[in-house]
């Protein structure tokens, strides 16, 4: 069993001495510091929350998504074609993002997240998941902007992508991750979407983790767990309904358990944590699980996010010794 | 009331930079509470002029002594304790409410601020509420079992203030749940919550939605337990008008919302005419009120003052060209 996180996680903490993002974005903002200043700040913090993961123990972290305002615009401003508009509200959360409108036809202006991915590989004792917000709710979060229909938006974004993940797996990325929520929201699109992914993950040989949250996946599961993935993720605290899907899951996939609630502060029990495993487990062998939080851990404050963090590691040890 | 096409605002007014400054000392430590009150109260009075100002029917009083409109009523009640900082959107952070008891009202919340405001007008105020299902939606929560206690005894606390504010002579109460268009499956839980709040009161009540997807909802806000809905329409291209038209036995009360309020760009005479026009299509003039999509806070107060100018120009040559009297 793997534990894990999905993404990201809190970018500024309540300790004084810590490097303070929130400080160098503000003076960046007023001309005060230089883009190299605020870069280096976005350093220190993402080596500061990568040891918060390796500190409480999670076997495969991520960066953390430090230098990300959402999972839209991170991608976005990163493809030619693209500009970006006004706020709007990120699903049923009380979180905004910005708007991307394809303004012309969108190609790949190269890597996106590689560096990224490669300062966070250098500085973590632990292995690095690369995560990519994935092409169908990239384009769903995005408007249609010059694009005819949601299918040609979707598409493009699926060949720029698969450049992306190429472009990781070459920076020696070994586990990759698409984040895919929107599907959950638009489930007639089954088939558009098994053909994005398809595209995206053509050529990867690394693993390939598909990773839904907010809601269950009933009604398209067991396209889901059909798709040449490795791993499909659900979130079991948004989604109940997931429990009874899981024994679906072919024998060669691996599943993603949302297991802890990154969208409130109560902090689970180890004892909750290991018996949600227990009960997952019963229908799918520890040793095709990942375990992590619901969805990215952002909605909290940082020291409710890593209380989660080694809570989940606590659950995960407590069911493992309980199994064995 | 007068013929019909009352003018009025959604609830917040920008912030004078004294208050924004007063509110940073008064954090720090640097000036106690009844000084950052009394500029409050007369930031407060600076609102309520303009509105007179302008002609506007049903007022506000702009929101002053609040921050967030969820924290505001979460400090002001018991039962609630704030999280650390999380973010909202790029750089912006807050605290957000947790519930870690039960939640309960020791003492009235909006009821002094109301009657500070109609004491400086003749135009009705209206009693300004964040609703059951926001403050639930919009906090976390450690105590309650299910979203659904949480909801139902928010709801009994916000219904005592709604009484309290009727008893000081409220005519017109909101009850604002801009996150009430998210999640379509928790409609029916939302309206049972608000069903308690206005139950047995005796004032007209409107609630606000705002930034939603309408037509997943549309049914329910039908059926919603309330005289009015407050609609942030332009912004949404007047698609909530078609909700309507598509809706044979609508009989609620609308405030559309003609002017947008996070665009700098104050829109023209004749676009918020034939904004006001497209809803006497479908709503006859004393069943519509106009007025901007939404609270006004993030706009600067040249741009707030000239958008309201321009809803109050608009709604006269309307009722002069319809042969409405100018109530
Ligand atoms: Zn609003």
């Amino acid at each position: 069993m793997i534990t894990t996180m999905v993404g990201n996680y809190p970018k500024i903490s309540p300790d004084a001495k810590a490097p303070s993002l929130r400080t160098a974005i503000n003076r960046f903002d007023e001309g005060r510091i230089s883009l190299d200043d605020l870069k280096r700040v976005e350093d220190e913090v993402t080596q500061e929350v990568i040891q918060d993961q390796v500190d409480a123990g999670l076997d495969l972290v991520t960066d953390g998504q430090i230098r990300w305002d959402d999972g839209q615009t991170y991608f976005a401003r990163g493809i030619t074609g693209y500009t970006i508009n006004g706020l709007i509200r990120y699903f049923d959360t009380n979180t905004y993002y910005r708007h991307p409108i394809p303004e012309q036809k969108l190609q790949s202006n190269g890597g996106i997240s590689v560096k990224d991915f490669e300062f966070a590989a250098a500085n973590s004792q632990r292995p690095v998941k690369a995560v990519i917000t994935g092409p169908y709710t990239l384009a769903r979060l995005s408007q249609l902007g010059c694009y005819d229909d949601l299918r040609s938006l979707v598409m493009d974004l699926a060949g720029i992508l698969n450049r992306e993940a190429r472009a990781l797996q070459a920076a020696g990325a070994t586990v990759i991750q698409l984040d895919e929520p929107s599907i959950l929201k638009h489930k007639d699109d089954a088939d558009l979407f098994a053909e994005a992914i398809e595209c995206v993950v053509d050529g990867i040989t690394a693993t390939k983790a598909l990773c839904t949250y907010f809601g269950d996946a009933s009604g398209i599961h067991r396209r889901l767990f059909g798709l040449p993935v490795d791993l499909v993720g659900l979130d079991f605290v948004m989604g109940p309904a997931n429990f009874d899907l899981v024994a679906d899951l072919p024998e060669d996939k691996m599943l993603g358990c949302g297991i802890v609630d990154a969208r409130n502060t109560r902090a689970e029990t180890a004892e909750e944590i290991a018996e949600t495993i227990r009960r997952l487990a019963a229908t799918v062998p520890m040793d095709r699980l990942h375990v992590n939080p619901s969805c990215g851990l952002d909605f909290l404050p940082r020291p409710n996010a890593r209380a989660k963090l080694v809570r989940l590691v606590e659950g995960a040890k407590l069911a493992q010794g309980s199994a064995s | 009331m007068s013929n019909g096409l009352l003018t009025t605002a959604v609830g917040s007014y920008p912030k004078p930079d004294y208050i924004t400054r007063a509110r940073g000392r008064f954090q720090r430590g640097q000036i106690g509470a009844e000084e950052l009150t009394e500029l409050e109260k007369q930031a407060t009075a600076h609102w309520i002029d303009i509105q007179e100002r302008l002609g506007m029917d049903v007022v506000v009083d702009g929101e002053m002594y609040r921050g967030d409109m969820v924290a505001y009523f979460a400090e002001n009640m018991s039962g609630f304790t704030n999280s650390g900082l999380v973010r909202s959107y790029g750089n912006r952070y807050y605290r957000k409410p947790i519930a870690t008891g039960p939640v309960g009202r020791d003492k009235e919340v909006t009821v002094d601020w109301w009657r500070y405001a109609q004491s400086l007008t003749d135009k009705p105020v209206k009693g300004m509420l964040t609703g059951p299902y926001t403050i639930v939606d919009w906090s976390f929560n450690e105590y309650y079992p299910t979203r659904e206690a949480f909801l139902m005894d928010m709801a009994r606390v916000v219904h005592e203030e709604a009484v309290d504010l009727v008893k000081a002579g409220a005519r017109y109460i909101q009850i604002d749940e801009p996150a009430l268009s998210v999640r379509p499956e928790e409609m029916e839980m939302a309206a049972k919550a608000f069903a308690i709040v206005t139950d047995g009161l005796d004032a007209f009540t409107i609630t606000h939605i705002c930034y939603g997807d309408f037509a997943a909802v549309f049914p329910h806000l039908a059926n919603f337990p309330v005289d009015m809905l407050d609609m942030e329409t332009t912004n949404s291209g007047y698609d909530f008008l078609d909700l309507i038209r598509g809706y044979p036995s609508f009989d609620k009360y609308v405030s559309m919302g003609v002017v947008d309020v996070h665009s700098h760009v104050v829109e023209s005479l004749d676009k918020v005419k034939s904004g006001i026009r497209m809803g006497l299509e479908v709503l006859s003039p004393d069943k519509l009120f106009i007025d901007p999509d939404c609270g006004m806070k993030t706009r600067t107060e040249e741009e707030c003052v000239a958008k309201l100018q321009v809803i109050s120009d608009a709604v006269r040559e309307v009722k002069q060209e319809l042969g409405l009297g100018l109530g």
